[in-house]
């Protein structure tokens, strides 16, 4: 059974319907990329899986429990954690307030995983103790993505994690996310392309609302003529 | 100079009062979005809630014990009621200000209307418990007893929030809540219920500032609950939004001002705090302290 | 993405019998009336032009007026004091409607610059504070206004006259409504719909976002101002009262029993709230429960605002929308 199934997904913000048609399967231990112009709609298609965008129609499954129309702290719990665009990250409370505050259990399991996100950012070791505003925009990233790390998750959703960063900042990103997919499934939305290379196995294509095409990352990279016909390269 | 120091005392005093429902509304202002135009009303009830009880029992228990019952009352007067307005009115219309604005204005009439209903439209004398009456004289500053302790109140509610909100889960819930409360959902947390707690404990705390209040004047009628909602309002404002310790400085800037401006111009008593919210709305939207949390 | 139009059918789209309908009941009331109805109907008549005033800005253009009542209660003002201090004539009548027009100009241009800057929440709370202040200096002034005792006060033939004044503000009615009809269906109305849909969109499709929105603010400060005036005339009494947060309340509960969002549901809205504040009055003669009719009326906010949100309007529209699915025509999602 895949991890995570969307057949014919269906979504709408106030009176517009953003998703038309998402279809798309992932296996568990999978980096899957999602790419696609601005405004096709990746983002909402994330934030629709995490129940903060309602489902108008069509099936999203977990394991082969259904998704569709839970509140998103039943589907956090359910084991999918959320990086946002904007980083989601709380100013005014510490470091370590923000990974606490994700904790699902208070076990040594998820002691240990924040021990882990420490090493892996060491960055953010160091400002352990201070509150999240004095940290620059890669450091804020680096947080939010560690904090979908505190439980044991299944599927880490996160949205366009290079966004306004420095090269050398997305370098060290692109390499911590690898690390972590070792160990997760990764669903990311990237409009970087290399970045999307350098991560991720398969790609999925948002066009409209729209899956319009999917594949192998490395023939996708290939593929000049693809990536000028649908992400306009 | 004395007279200065009284005034300050006074002052302080009023800062202290205005606290309890300025702190409250903030909290919720900040985390939930709603703006209620009924809190006023909370402070209504708890103010009748506890006449009703402290005049009810008042001669037949110790008097320092009827007074406490009584308080406990309005606060659990208060809690009741909010729960009531937070859960079967106001999660109706969660993000949409207009609607909310709408039915906790239609709130306060229909509950203002009742007190009047159950209680008459005249106003009721309330006395001060024994042990808090009283005044004393020192070299000629004049210290009343019962404004003393409304201070020793606010200062302890100040610390009890304040420690609330930065040493427990809880607090730390609603402080990232404040920020952001979709993504404390998206992080597991059922906000929802958060927002019913704050808005309960909001409406009781608004029901110990009735109770509180009501001594100060001696009297109780149905006006008392929308003039202090304006006052709260102006602290929220200039001690920035969200912010609890902002309107715990706001509330004492604006008791210390209100009780010079009351003395030296007292036709000015409402318009300078009023113009005061209008000048940092304008100018300082993050409060005068700029302490607004920021979203 | 869907168009942009009014949500709801525009005066025309009215059945023209309906119109005939309404126009002759009204000619007909006067004649066959008591003066108390002939009074009553011609408050609702002024109140249907303060509650499409308010509706500019909260259905079109999405502004929340918190002191929506200083415009009508500079309206009423200025004619109550010109008449108490000055003389009762028409030329001084005019006087008052250059200095209500003028004094909401300053109030709209002050609120536009404002609600430039700020955000919706913020912007209704200045409203608020700025109502507050007209409200508390009005009642400090009292050498000139008696303060919460008001001013009672004569008003110049043929205004004294109930009928002619019925008539009157009838025509008032139709002068404002045509005047709005006309602006909201004007490429300036379209911005309004824009910037309530969606500010930055609409910033971003070329739209002079602050320019409309002082537009909106002035012809709806002004309508209102005006609306003030006729009140005056109406009432010869002015208090306080009609600069306190109720009477903005009242505008906000017009518009939305009737319908946020069509200059008709303004209409309809004052109709029915005033109508039915009459009912529960009348009431209490017959049970001591209506005593307390407050109860009631403010119970009409809440179960509005949580069954009929889109008020009556909103209601009818539902009813087309299942009429025209029954008859087997498409609905197209926006």
């Amino acid at each position: 059974m895949s991890l995570l199934k969307v057949e014919n997904l269906v979504s709408y913000i106030g009176l517009f319907t953003i998703l038309h048609g998402i279809n798309m399967e992932i296996q568990a231990g999978e980096a899957v990329g999602i790419l696609g112009r601005n405004g096709a709609g990746k983002t909402t298609f994330l934030r629709t899986v995490m129940g903060l965008v309602k489902t108008r129609s069509g099936v999203i499954e977990l394991d082969g429990q259904s998704l569709v129309g839970k509140p998103p702290h039943k589907i956090s719990q359910m084991g999918i954690a959320l990086c946002p665009e904007d980083y989601g990250v709380f100013d005014e409370l510490s470091i370590s307030e923000n990974l606490a505050l994700a904790k699902h259990k208070d076990d040594t399991a998820t002691q240990d995983r924040i021990t882990y996100v420490l090493d892996l950012f060491p960055d953010l070791k160091l400002a352990y103790k201070r509150p999240a505003r004095t940290l620059s925009g890669g450091q804020r990233q680096m947080l939010s993505v560690g904090r979908s790390l505190v439980n044991e998750t299944q599927l880490i959703l996160i949205d366009e994690p290079s966004k306004g960063l420095a090269p050398i900042v997305i370098e060290k990103m692109a390499l911590a996310l690898k690390e972590i997919s070792k160990k997760s499934t990764i669903l990311l939305v990237e409009q970087n392309f290399n970045m999307a290379l350098a991560v991720t196995d398969r790609y999925y294509i948002i066009d409209e609302g729209r899956t319009v095409h999917n594949g192998i990352m490395q023939e996708l990279a290939n593929d000049k003529e693809l990536q000028h016909r649908h992400l306009g390269l | 100079m004395a007279d200065l120091i009284t005034l300050l005392i006074t002052g302080i005093s009023e800062g202290a009062h205005i606290f309890l429902m300025a702190s409250s509304l903030s909290v919720i202002l900040g985390l939930m979005k709603v703006v209620n135009f009924a809190h006023g009303t909370l402070f209504l009830w708890g103010a009748y809630a506890f006449q009703m009880i402290f005049n009810g029992i008042s001669g037949q228990v110790n008097n320092t014990l009827a007074w406490l019952i009584s308080l406990l009352g309005a606060i659990v007067a208060g809690f009741i009621l909010g729960i009531i307005f937070e859960k079967v009115f106001i999660a109706r219309v969660y993000g949409n200000i207009g609607a909310q604005i709408l039915i906790t204005i239609g709130l306060q009439i229909v509950f203002t209307e009742l007190v009047r209903v159950f209680w008459g439209a005249r106003v009721i004398a309330v006395a001060r418990p024994e042990f808090l009456q009283g005044v004393s004289n020192f070299s000629g500053v004049i210290i009343v007893h019962y404004r003393i302790f409304l201070i020793a109140v606010g200062i302890l509610v100040a610390i009890a929030g304040h420690f609330i909100l930065t040493g427990t889960r809880a607090g730390m819930i609603i402080r990232a809540g404040v920020q952001n409360s979709e993504m404390v959902g998206a992080l597991g947390i059922n906000i929802n219920r958060y927002f019913t707690l704050v808005f309960a404990v909001g409406a009781a705390l608004a029901g110990l500032g009735g109770a509180l209040f009501a001594p100060i004047g001696g009297t109780v009628s149905p006006e008392i609950g929308n003039s202090s909602q304006l006052l709260a309002f102006i602290v929220v404002i200039i001690g920035g939004m969200g912010n609890f310790m902002g309107s715990a400085l706001g509330s004492l800037f604006l008791g210390v001002m209100m009780a010079l401006i009351g003395w030296t111009i007292p036709d000015l008593a409402l318009i300078a705090p009023v113009t005061l919210m209008a000048l940092v709305l304008i100018f300082r939207p993050q409060g005068l302290f700029g302490l607004a949390v920021k979203h | 993405m869907g168009n942009i139009t009014s949500r709801f059918p525009n005066l025309i789209t009215i059945p023209k019998l309906l119109w005939l309908l309404a126009g002759i009941v009204i000619l007909i009331i006067p004649p066959i009336s008591t003066t108390a109805t002939i009074t009553m109907v011609s408050r609702i008549m002024i109140f249907a032009v303060y509650a499409m005033a308010y509706d500019i800005l909260r259905g079109y253009i999405g502004i929340i007026h918190l002191g929506f009542a200083l415009f009508i209660g500079g309206g009423t003002y200025f004619v109550a004091i010109l008449f108490a201090n000055v003389g009762i004539s028409i030329p001084i009548l005019l006087l008052a409607i250059v200095g209500t027009t003028i004094y909401s100009i300053i109030w709209a241009l002050i609120v536009g610059k404002i609600a430039a800057k700020s955000g919706l929440l913020a912007t209704a709370m200045i409203t608020m504070a700025f109502a507050e202040i007209m409200r508390n200096m009005m009642e400090r002034w009292r050498t000139v206004t008696n303060g919460l005792d008001g001013l009672t006060f004569r008003v110049p033939a043929p205004f004294d006259n109930r009928t002619f004044m019925y008539y009157a503000c009838f025509v008032f009615l139709l002068l404002m409504a045509f005047a709005l009809y006309k602006f909201t269906t004007s490429p300036t109305g379209r911005v309004w719909q824009a910037v309530r849909e969606n500010e930055q969109r609409a910033v971003f499709l070329g739209y002079d976002t602050n320019r409309a929105r002082t537009i909106a603010l002035l012809v709806s400060g002004v309508v209102a101002g005006l609306a003030g005036v006729m009140f005056a005339l109406l009432n010869r009494f002015a208090n306080t009262d009609v600069l306190a947060m109720q009477m903005t309340y009242n505008a906000m509960l017009y518009s939305l029993v009737g319908g946020s969002g069509s200059l008709f549901g303004s209409i309809i809205g004052s109709a029915v709230v005033v109508l039915f504040q009459n009912f529960l009055l009348d009431l209490r003669g017959v049970h001591f429960i209506f005593e307390r009719w407050l109860i009631f009326f403010g119970s009409l906010y809440i179960l509005v605002v949580i069954f009929m949100p889109k008020g009556i309007m909103g209601f009818v529209e539902t009813i087309r929308e299942r009429w025209k699915h029954k008859k087997g025509g498409k609905i197209y999602e926006s």
